[in-house]
């Protein structure tokens, strides 16, 4: 009983879990994330909070919650499934990139390196999850009239927020406009840049039913392992081969 | 080309292709692929579509130096230099095309610097450059010894071009003939498996896609090889008219593509077929879409009436008729695209997460929606225009037809 009732936060736990795996060599740490699906109420917020953290451009998006529903009236359910970039352990966008731009590091987490991308688009394609998307160069101010001065207008609206850029991987990037990551495919990092400080990514953290669990897959005392170990553990799409790092609870 | 008058209509076309086409280049380079109307769910539209239209318009230029130069068949030689030259400026087309697909083409030296060697669109580009450069070489050794002449002649138009050409040489020997005659060979010979997997490894680069239905089947490298024969055909056997080379050639040719032609249908028929028996839900859509979906009267009208079943009435009732027979292989060529499109596009345009169309509205992340927008169209107006240019003024002031047969005339 004094398992099913939870005596701390999940989030405290995982934090206290995330601080103990940074105290490990990196090449020993292996990231994981565990999304129990019986808990998602598809409010969407992991959706925003990395749109907001990763100020991510109109048409690009890393972490997109599929509704589903299931049966027939009366007896019908809804089901939501978050999907983030599932940092597959035998991935099929990083083979294709014909420049080496894109990489399972050694703790397991898919990256892209902006600074190198051709942006052939190759790795969309071939993600069978459609977990990358491209940047368009799209902006949230376009279409806004513009003025003189530098209090009101588009351009005025954009240098305040949309022009400066996210700290994605933990890197300094030119400001919108003056390149990458416009051209770039761009995916989920499981906010690396935030991991490496001591802070759980930003959809685990604003999860309000705590249904994405994330931690270091091999510290065996970690929330996230012990999930790993449920029945109802499942991952997308499992025949194809790719062994997701990201896991499902039904 | 013998009738001046074409040849004035065909450049007049290629010029005001490149004038109207520069609206497009010109938004690409300024806007990038912010011009476009791809998205991140149909991230290839239709630049790759015109760039698999260009592979497969070399393959029958191909085949021809294959067959006159590795396996010495006489009837093709009059246009093996014309087909040579028919392969580099088509493949340098392609790059061209394809170069525009590209987000950050000054990165395109990562190539070099960083190349994944696992990725068959880094071979694609290793086999690419490796046809340019032994087509490039073949087309001089095939042309050298009218560059030579050329260079030579009193008050021939473009002396002094043909004397650069020609690298300062005044005279040709007989030595310099068997020696360039051997140079020829030896590169077609090396082009033969050089070509295979250059066509090989781009069937490949969709092929070894998971999750892919339309690509990633058995009968995909197949139909890509036919397909790639058939236009490449079409095009070769029509050039072959429109030059006057040969009108028995015309009609051996025609009998080829009319061959090809019935095999791309029954192979596409089977894709019909394998696909929906199989019942697999996203295989079945990707053909729905192609079949019944908004743009259905590419497949019905442009691909299987204009730009098959009549050029196979044609092929088949007036099969010693060069002039239809070269007409069915215009209509073949032009509704190429119809087929290339509908390879690159359907597998795209079905969702490959259930549901996933309802996650998160932005247009970029639709899939049926896709259409190619105006930069788009124009962009490949100005490449298929310059492609065009070259051709002409390739065939206009340089020996290819004059090389393999009789004397050309400058106007």
């Amino acid at each position: 009983m004094g398992r099913d009732l939870p005596t701390e936060d999940p989030l405290v736990r995982m934090q206290r879990d995330l601080r103990r795996a940074l105290q490990k060599k990196p090449e020993e740490i292996k990231w994981g994330m565990v999304i129990d699906i019986a808990k998602c109420i598809g409010c969407h917020a992991c959706t925003i909070s990395c749109v907001a953290e990763n100020k991510l451009p109109p048409g690009v998006v890393y972490r997109v919650v599929v509704e589903e529903e299931i049966g027939s009236f009366p007896n019908v359910r809804r089901r939501f499934i978050p999907r983030p970039c599932l940092h597959c352990q035998n991935p099929p966008c990083t083979k294709v990139c014909p420049v080496s731009a894109t990489w399972k590091n050694n703790q397991g987490v898919v990256v892209v390196d902006y600074s190198l991308c051709i942006g052939c688009r190759y790795c969309l394609v071939a993600c069978p999850y459609s977990a990358r998307t491209s940047d368009f160069a799209e902006w949230y101010t376009a279409g806004t009239p513009d003025l003189a001065g530098k209090l009101v207008g588009r351009k005025v609206a954009a240098n305040g927020y949309e022009v400066r850029p996210a700290a994605e991987y933990g890197q300094q990037w030119p400001d919108r406009g003056k390149g990458s990551p416009i051209g770039n495919a761009r995916k989920c990092h499981f906010c690396m840049h935030r991991v490496k400080v001591g802070m759980l990514p930003a959809c685990v953290t604003t999860c309000i039913g705590r249904a994405t669990i994330f931690g270091d897959r091999t510290d065996q005392d970690s929330l996230v392992a012990e999930m790993l170990g449920s029945p109802r553990i499942f991952r997308l799409k499992e025949d194809l081969g790719t062994q997701p790092a990201v896991y499902y609870l039904k | 080309m013998n009738d001046y008058r074409i040849y004035k209509t065909l450049m007049t076309l290629a010029i005001a292709g490149l004038i109207i086409g520069s609206y497009g280049v010109i938004s690409v380079l300024i806007w990038g692929k912010h011009a476009t109307a791809l998205g991140s769910y149909v991230p290839w539209g239709l630049w790759v579509a015109v760039y698999l239209l260009f592979l497969g318009l070399t393959a029958g230029a191909f085949l021809i130096t294959i067959l006159t130069y590795v396996f010495r068949v006489k009837i093709f030689k009059p246009v093996g230099p014309l087909a040579a030259f028919t392969v580099l400026v088509v493949i340098i087309s392609e790059v061209i095309m394809i170069s525009f697909d590209l987000g950050h083409f000054s990165r395109i030296y990562r190539f070099l610097i960083s190349p994944g060697f696992y990725s068959m669109i880094f071979w694609m580009v290793v086999f690419t450059n490796a046809m340019i450069i032994i087509y490039l070489l073949e087309c001089y050794f095939l042309l050298r010894e009218r560059l030579i002449g050329w260079s030579q002649e009193e008050g021939r138009p473009g002396r002094t071009f043909y004397g650069w050409l020609s690298f300062g040489k005044t005279s040709y020997t007989r030595t310099d003939r068997e020696n360039d005659d051997r140079w020829v060979r030896w590169l077609s010979i090396i082009s033969l498996p050089v070509g295979l997997i250059f066509y090989g490894v781009n069937g490949a680069i969709f092929a070894i896609l998971l999750n892919r239905p339309i690509w990633n089947g058995a009968l995909t490298p197949l139909l890509f090889i036919i397909t790639a024969l058939l236009s490449g055909g079409a095009l070769i056997t029509f050039l072959i008219y429109i030059f006057k080379i040969d009108d028995t050639m015309v009609h051996y040719l025609g009998r080829v593509v009319r061959f090809l032609m019935v095999t791309f249908l029954f192979l596409e028929a089977l894709q019909f077929f394998v696909g929906y028996s199989t019942g697999v839900i996203i295989e079945r859509a990707s053909l729905e879409i192609i079949a019944f979906g908004p743009y259905w009267w590419v497949f019905w009208i442009v691909h299987l009436l204009i730009g098959s079943f009549i050029p196979l009435a044609l092929l088949m009732a007036f099969p010693d008729d060069a002039r239809s027979v070269a007409w069915a292989c215009a209509l073949i060529i032009l509704c190429f695209i119809a087929v290339r499109l509908n390879f690159v596009i359907p597998d795209q345009a079905v969702y490959k997460l259930e549901g996933l169309e309802n996650t998160f509205y932005h247009w970029r992340l639709r899939t049926i929606e896709y259409f190619p927008n105006l930069t788009e169209w124009l962009t490949s107006l100005w490449v298929f225009s310059l492609g065009l240019l070259g051709f002409l003024l390739g065939t206009r002031w340089l020996p290819l037809v004059a090389a393999g047969k009789g004397e050309e005339e400058h106007v």
